[in-house]
Parts: structure tokens; C-alpha cells; sequence
């Protein structure tokens, strides 16, 4: 299997109070193509830092971060943000949809930089809406939906597109365990069913149970990487 | 960026209304100013005035009417005298002359006969011509009888002065005003000398229509020459220098009155510029997550931007449009004071230029700052 995403060498410290704390200290990680990692770890060890650094949110103090053959710590601002809309759909632990637009108008916000018709710019946003079960609810308001399905929303704002990777920043993080579960079950088959990989920043093993591969980070290092011996089946799947 | 003005609604209307109440107010202004200084700028260059070198306030000799026709260049003079009184009830006040009927009209070409007759007017002894506005502020008609109460010259037995309307007029320049009652001097000069009235007999000032061809400059010096010693010493200068001094005799209005809305502007200037930073602040996080999508910093900026210019432009092209509808309203009321008052083309590109401005600058530093933010700084401020 191909590495889709190949990290060496790559630091980066913040500073805070005029003290420089780094957060990520010489990382060397690889993770392969078409897999559901979830990256694990104690707080400030560095898991949201390496996920933004991977995203082409954020940029190295040093080393390479390449993801899909391209060095993003290289890209200029403008080419970073092309290859973001490219490449990469997130979802966040606050879902983070735009109040003031619909599901469907917010589905179709990253779809705007696509060079797609209005038509099919439309059929796609609510192809992505039905994939999450929220066919029916596509001209509601953010505030108007529960949690569970503004981040089923927020997923489907990430996978309309096509991104090859998508990353989740503790998606479950506001959400009651049975939402949860929908939402990570929904994951799981964006992985399993479209071949998405999938990178999910949590504290939480429930959520981690979902993903093939455990990574662990400690203190801004690679603690571990391990296969999930204990994962959970999905509704098209057996354990 | 309809969608993030109609979020808040009620700041949305409140900004868009002091924009829309900005530039209402600088049409206003600014109309006014121009109906002030057109009538420098529509002077003719062909009309000179002769009033006395000591103050507006005196008058001249009747005699000098043939002196000054003696002057080369000259093609006709005509008296004006300033008559100062008032219809009904003081409160009724406008301005009327004394004039020459015969040479009258025919040194305005910007004039012309909407009803009744000019010549019926020349030819009459105590009719009377009154302009467009006059008509339409006191309803009079051709054939009315208007009683006008002389204060400069009251007439001895009490009562009122009666011209009879003959001609109404309207003009095509902003330096005549519609407003004004002609009546023959004649009919003031037999008065004062038939004993009927008091005052004096004298003019206020004297019209003087050149040759074609002739130079202005030289005629007036050579009427200024001519009295030179006196009796009475004259000051000939041309209608737009004449309308200038009529107009500064109101002091600097022009000055104060850009400097109203110069003020105005700049204070919806830091009410939208307010605005939009709360708006920018406020929307942080979607800032964040635009930029995670893909939106360049460019396109965030122009989205702050944009907003601020359209919020402007909704509250300027309302107060502009406000201005044009009421126009008509406000001419009625201004015309006294400011004949030619008017909303025109120009004046509603000024306000909307204004609101445009407004829209740009306030728009630049939120946006600014937008583009500035890492995705990273955004969603994390924004939280």
C-alpha cells in the first residue's frame, strides 16, 4: 500500500507567554492510502497540531510534511488553499457550519471552487446530503438541526468534493454517544464504501474503536502505531 | 453577504439607515450649495450691473440712465429698483422690482412666457409680471389683482399697492429665480412724483446689455470712469460678479454648509466602519472555516469588503433615491431662497460616491484583518 501521507522530521513549537513550547518535536509518521487512522494522545501532545500540520492548515517550523507526493511546507499561501479544497475535507469537533446558510448551501460552500456547473455543483452537494441520511433536511438552518446532524452535515460538506483525505478533529467530541455512534459508524463507511482515508483526532476509545489503525502521540512524539485488534463492526460490516 | 446582513437585521437597518440619512442629507446640502453658486456660475457674461460704489443699499440718480447709454458698447440699459414690500402679511415676503418693461425681457433670454402676455404687461400701467414659483405658492393667475404693502415706498393713504398679474414667466437658468414680481417702474416714478406714495425716486441698480462683441471689462471701466467725480460714484461689475457679492452677503453658507456635511459623512463613516468590525470579529470562525475550505485570503477579504460596499450602497442608493422623490417637495419650500434648487444627476453621484467611499474604507480594515488570519488563528479565536 502506498503512503498517502509521509511526515520527517517535522517540528513545530508555539510561542506562548514568550516561552516557546514545542508542540511537535522531530515527527517521523507514514500512513498508508484508503485506511482509518484515529491519533491518540493526552492533551497538548500535539494531535490537532499534526492534524491542521497534515491539512495544509497550518505549516512546519521544520521537516517535510507530504501528502499525496506534494511537500506542503512548500506550497505558497494561495496554492496551499487550492490544494486544501483539492485534497482535504474536515470536519470539526464544533462543526463549525456558517449560521446564516441552509445544509444545502453550506454542502455546496467548498463546491463554489470547483470548476463544476451550477447544476452539477447542486446535484452533488445533495448526493452528499442523501449519503448522510440528511436528503430531507437540506434547506434547514444549522440551528435548526441537532448536533448529531450538524455534524452529519459538516461530513457531508467534507466528502462533497471528493477529498482524498479526510480529517476529524474529535468529530464526536459535542455529541451524545448515540450520536456519535451514527456519526462514526457514518465514518466508517465513507472509509469502507468510497475508499476515503480517513485521519480522526479523539480521546475517546469508543471513537477510536471505529479506525484500523491506532496512532500514538506523546509529549510531540510518535508513541506507537497499531492495528485495531478490537474493532467495531459497522452496519455493512462484521467485526 | 445578503445572507450575513439579514443575520443581523436590525443592526443591518440600523447602519443602512444612518447611511441612507447621511447621504439624503448631502443631496440636500449639496443641492443647496449648487442652487447658491450656479447663479455665479449661469451669470451671463454679456449683462454687466451699475450700482452705486458706497453700498447696494444706495441708490443712483435717475439721471445716469443717459450717461450710461452714451458709453460704446452698450445696446440697452434697464432701471431695477428694489421695491421691498410684501403681500398680505409680512410673512408673505418676496422679492419685487420696479424695471424697465421694454428692455426687461429682452436682456433674459433665459426667460420665457408661460401664460398671459409680455406685451399686455409692457403696455400697462400697473400690471405686473411674476415668475413660475410665485404662481404656484400663492395661486395667483393672470388677470388677479395682487396687493403688495410698500415699506420703502408705502403709499400715503395706507393702503396696498395693486399690480395686476399679466405675464408669468419661467426660466432656464439658475441665475434668475422664479420667484419675483416685475411691475413698470413708471408706475413707482408717477406715484412717488404724483404724490401718491413717499420715497424717493432713484435706482437701485442699472442693467446694462452690451453690443455683441464688446468687452466687458472695458465697458465697465468706462462706466466707472464717467463717475468718477461724483456726483454719485458708480460700481459696474459683471452679473456673475454681482450675483458673488449677493451671495457672500449671506457669509460663507457654501463653506458651512459642505462643512455639515463633511461632518455627517465622516461620523457614518465610524458608525459603519463600527459595523463592520463587529461583523468581522463576530464571524471569525467562519472566516477559519472558509479558509479550511479553500477560499483564499483574497476572496475573504473581498467577502468583507463586499459586504461593507453593499450595505453602503442599499443605504446610500435609498437615501439618494429619497432625495429624488421628495425633490419636488423641497423645491416648493427652497425656490425662495434657492431658485434652481435641484436633486440632479451630479448630485446623486456625489451621494452615491460618498456612500460608496464610506462603504470601501470601512470595509478595508475588517477585511484586512480577515485576510490576515491563518485558518489555525481563526477557528481557534473564533471558538
Amino acid at each position: 500500500m502506498d503512503h498517502l501521507i509521509d511526515l520527517r522530521g517535522v517540528t513545530r513549537a508555539y510561542q506562548r507567554g514568550g516561552e516557546t513550547v514545542s508542540v511537535l518535536d522531530g515527527l517521523d509518521l507514514q500512513m498508508d492510502a484508503g485506511s482509518f487512522y484515529a491519533l491518540m494522545g493526552p492533551s497538548g501532545s500535539g494531535k490537532t497540531t499534526l492534524l491542521n500540520l497534515i491539512g495544509g492548515l497550518d505549516r512546519p517550523d521544520s521537516g517535510e510534511v507530504l501528502v499525496d507526493g506534494t511537500d506542503l511546507a512548500h506550497l505558497g499561501g494561495s496554492a496551499l488553499s487550492r490544494w486544501r479544497a483539492d485534497h482535504v475535507g474536515f470536519v470539526f469537533q464544533g462543526f463549525n457550519l456558517l449560521p446564516v446558510l441552509s445544509a444545502l448551501d453550506n454542502v455546496l460552500l467548498p463546491l463554489q471552487l470547483t470548476p463544476l456547473s451550477r447544476r452539477a455543483r447542486h446535484e452533488q452537494a445533495e448526493r452528499a446530503l442523501a449519503l448522510v441520511g440528511l436528503g430531507d433536511r437540506m434547506h434547514h438552518k444549522p440551528r435548526e438541526l441537532s448536533g448529531g446532524q450538524e455534524q452529519r452535515v459538516a461530513i457531508a460538506r467534507a466528502i462533497a468534493t471528493d477529498p482524498t483525505l479526510i480529517l476529524a478533529d474529535e468529530p464526536t467530541g459535542d455529541l451524545d454517544r448515540s450520536s456519535a455512534d451514527a456519526v462514526l459508524e457514518l465514518l466508517a463507511r465513507l472509509n469502507e464504501e468510497l475508499g476515503k482515508t480517513i485521519l480522526m483526532v479523539t480521546h475517546d476509545p469508543l471513537a477510536a474503536s471505529f479506525a484500523h489503525r491506532l496512532v500514538h502521540l506523546d509529549k510531540g512524539r510518535l508513541g506507537r502505531i497499531e492495528d485495531n485488534p478490537e474493532r467495531r463492526p459497522t452496519a455493512g460490516r462484521p467485526a | 453577504m445578503f445572507r450575513n446582513l439579514l443575520a443581523h437585521p436590525v443592526r443591518t437597518v440600523l447602519t443602512g439607515g444612518s447611511v441612507l440619512l447621511a447621504v439624503f442629507l448631502l443631496c440636500f446640502l449639496r443641492a443647496t450649495v449648487t442652487a447658491l453658486t450656479s447663479s455665479v456660475e449661469q451669470a451671463s457674461t454679456q449683462r454687466l450691473w451699475v450700482q452705486s460704489a458706497v453700498s447696494l443699499l444706495v441708490d443712483l440718480p435717475l439721471a445716469y440712465e443717459s450717461k450710461i447709454k452714451q458709453v460704446d458698447g452698450i445696446e440697452w440699459v434697464c432701471k431695477w429698483q428694489w421695491f421691498g414690500g410684501y403681500y398680505k402679511e409680512e410673512s408673505n415676503f418676496f422679492a419685487q422690482f420696479g424695471v424697465d418693461p421694454e428692455t426687461m425681457l429682452k436682456s433674459y433670454p433665459e426667460m420665457e412666457i408661460v401664460s398671459g402676455s409680455y406685451e399686455e404687461f409692457a403696455k400697462s400701467r400697473t400690471g405686473c409680471m411674476i415668475g413660475l414659483d410665485l404662481q404656484r405658492r400663492y395661486g395667483f393667475k393672470v388677470g388677479d389683482r395682487v396687493p403688495i404693502v410698500g415699506k420703502i415706498f408705502p403709499r400715503k393713504d395706507g393702503s396696498p399697492w395693486e399690480f395686476e398679474v399679466k405675464a408669468v414667466y419661467r426660466t432656464t437658468s439658475a441665475a434668475i429665480d422664479q420667484g419675483t414680481l416685475y411691475f413698470p417702474f413708471d408706475y413707482l416714478r408717477e406715484s412717488i412724483e404724483g404724490g401718491s406714495a413717499w420715497g424717493d425716486v432713484g435706482i437701485g441698480v442699472f442693467l446694462v446689455k452690451l453690443r455683441p462683441g464688446a468687452d466687458p471689462t472695458r465697458v465697465a471701466a468706462a462706466i466707472d470712469l464717467l463717475f468718477d467725480r461724483g456726483p454719485q460714484r458708480v460700481q459696474t461689475t459683471t452679473e456673475a460678479e454681482f450675483s458673488r457679492q449677493f451671495v457672500s452677503m449671506m457669509g460663507n453658507v457654501p463653506l458651512l454648509l459642505q462643512s455639515i456635511g463633511g461632518a455627517v459623512l465622516f461620523a457614518i463613516f465610524f458608525a459603519m466602519l463600527n459595523t463592520m468590525l463587529m461583523a468581522g470579529r463576530e464571524r471569525t470562525r467562519d472566516i477559519g472555516v472558509m479558509k479550511a475550505l479553500g477560499f483564499t485570503d483574497a476572496v475573504v477579504f473581498r467577502s468583507l469588503l463586499g459586504e461593507s460596499l453593499l450595505l453602503c450602497l442599499l443605504g446610500g442608493g435609498a437615501g439618494a433615491g429619497l432625495a429624488k422623490l421628495v425633490e419636488a417637495g423641497l423645491q416648493r419650500v427652497m425656490s425662495a431662497q434657492f431658485p434652481g434648487f435641484a436633486i440632479d444627476a451630479a448630485t446623486v453621484g456625489v451621494g452615491l460616491g460618498a456612500a460608496l467611499v464610506i462603504g470601501t474604507l470601512a470595509g478595508l480594515g475588517p477585511g484586512w484583518r480577515a485576510r490576515g488570519l491563518t485558518p489555525v488563528a481563526a477557528l481557534r479565536e473564533g471558538i
